[in-house]
């Protein structure tokens, strides 16, 4: 199978991250709860994931806080930052792990910012957006969909001169990109631990530079007479047991992101989706590319494109279709009726996946030019 | 014998705690908080030699790791609070 959905997951993880969560399941016991060497090693297990997920975006160990993925985190986040029927403002290329949540809640969205790859757009957008004194702001670092990598920076300095907090969706860029917390001076920042970070399903990071509104209660292994959660991170976000074999599968996942370099996962993925943007093109298929893009391409195949990956599938190639969660995204590019066929290269992007692909499409769509 | 027990209020600081003195060639054991000690229920403590506590104290003090008491107390937590 040649795999273009990292979009969805990563997949195959690195060899160390199923071995990592073997070793956990049999060695380790309950983190933060006993004082036996089974709890100590799970307690060791923890700590040293969120010692490496502290030095890779630039934050302290207490502020990363381990969740169940990015979608936990953005409700964690949402959550803290609005009441119900609160303004906020949000990019127009949101997930679902955005746009439900503030739904939910009776939030009133402004989205801002719908035109693809357009950052003097989207930039003159958003500082107008923020002018209406919302409550807070939600924008996603690179769309799921379309590969678009927003400016983040400059979004994240207009939120400040207008006083607007905000979160940051790095589920796309995490591990692809710079997250930087500090930097971007966000209030949140959530991830999944297991797409760009190369880590297990269940798992998750969410980088807290503010106190976060528990999002569920329960036991932290701290200040047991109390009935309230602790106010200090990470417990305050962290009830019940953290996911140690997930945890334990993260740790390898974030090793193996340090050993190959953002930079060179970053460049393999962009140079293969821009291969496959401009062979795609030849083929008379109607690309959604340009610059300020990631390894994900979306494009529409000419014909439905659910068959087209169905029939992808059948020549042993994985990509997804249809909405992909976030039908902001495609009501913004004007794909809502269609859908679209998303590749999104991995941290092991090489040309033998284009050629496959490329040639799979051949096949499919042999009248191409 | 007597040993310092640096408490904290929940692991995470006590295991930053751990690898700052570890860092500072101060030996420390992680370890559950005496019940005694224990003020809010549930907690860890650094257990360090009573001549290095003073020293234990101000590396975690100029590392940034917030911890709550230290006391001196023999091995099942039978002793009492020093001043910080």
């Amino acid at each position: 199978m040649i795999y273009l959905d990292n979009g969805a997951t990563s997949f195959p993880k690195p060899a160390g991250v199923g071995a990592a969560m073997a070793a956990a399941v049999h060695r380790c016991a309950n983190p933060g709860r006993g004082g036996y060497g089974a709890a100590m090693a799970a307690a060791e297990v923890v700590f040293r994931c969120r010692t490496f997920a502290a030095e890779l975006f630039g934050c302290g160990q207490e502020q990363v806080v381990f969740t169940p993925g990015c979608t936990y985190g953005l409700n964690v986040a949402i959550r803290t930052l609005l009441e119900p029927g609160d303004r906020v403002v949000i990019s127009g290329f949101e997930h679902n792990a955005v746009t439900r949540p503030l739904w939910a809640m009776g939030a009133e969205t402004i989205v801002a910012g719908r035109r693809l790859f357009d950052w003097d757009d989207t930039l003159e957008q958003w500082e107008q957006a923020l002018k209406s004194k919302p409550k807070a702001a939600v924008f996603t670092h690179v769309s799921n969909v379309f590969g678009y990598i927003l400016p983040v920076d400059q979004m994240s300095a207009l939120c400040r001169r207008y006083g607007v907090p905000f979160a940051v969706d790095a589920a796309q860029s995490a591990g692809m990109l710079p997250v930087e917390p500090e930097k971007w001076d966000a209030d949140f920042v959530a991830m999944p631990g297991h797409k760009g970070l190369l880590g297990p399903q269940g798992t998750g990071i969410l980088v807290c530079r503010r106190m976060p509104v528990p999002l569920i209660a329960g036991g932290t292994g701290s200040e047991s007479h109390s009935m309230q959660m602790p106010d200090y991170l990470p417990d305050r976000a962290e009830a019940g047991t953290v996911n140690v074999p997930g945890i334990a599968g993260l740790s390898a996942g974030l090793e193996s992101v340090a050993a190959l370099g953002i930079q060179t996962i970053f460049q393999r993925e962009r140079e293969q989706a821009a291969f496959c943007a401009d062979k795609l093109n030849k083929m008379g298929m109607h690309v959604f590319s340009g610059p300020h893009q990631s390894g994900t391409l979306s494009f529409l195949p000419g014909g439905d494109c659910e068959a087209t990956a169905r029939e992808l599938a059948r020549l042993g190639i994985a990509v997804r279709a249809g909405l992909h969660c976030a039908p902001l995204a495609h009501e913004s590019a004007g794909t809502a009726e269609t859908g679209t066929v998303r590749l999104s290269f991995g941290h092991r992007a090489g040309p033998e996946q284009s050629r496959a692909f490329l040639r799979a499409m051949n096949r499919i769509s042999p009248g191409s030019p | 014998m007597k040993w310092c027990y640096i408490t904290f209020r929940s692991i995470t600081p006590a295991q930053r705690g751990e690898a700052a003195l570890r860092q500072a060639g101060v030996r420390a054991e992680l370890r559950r908080t005496p019940a005694a000690m224990a003020e809010k229920g549930c907690g860890y403590c650094l257990v360090v030699r009573p001549e290095r506590g003073a020293q234990a104290a101000e590396i975690l003090r100029t590392s940034g790791v917030r911890f709550r008491k230290i006391y001196l107390a023999d091995g099942l937590g039978r002793g009492e609070e020093l001043p910080l």
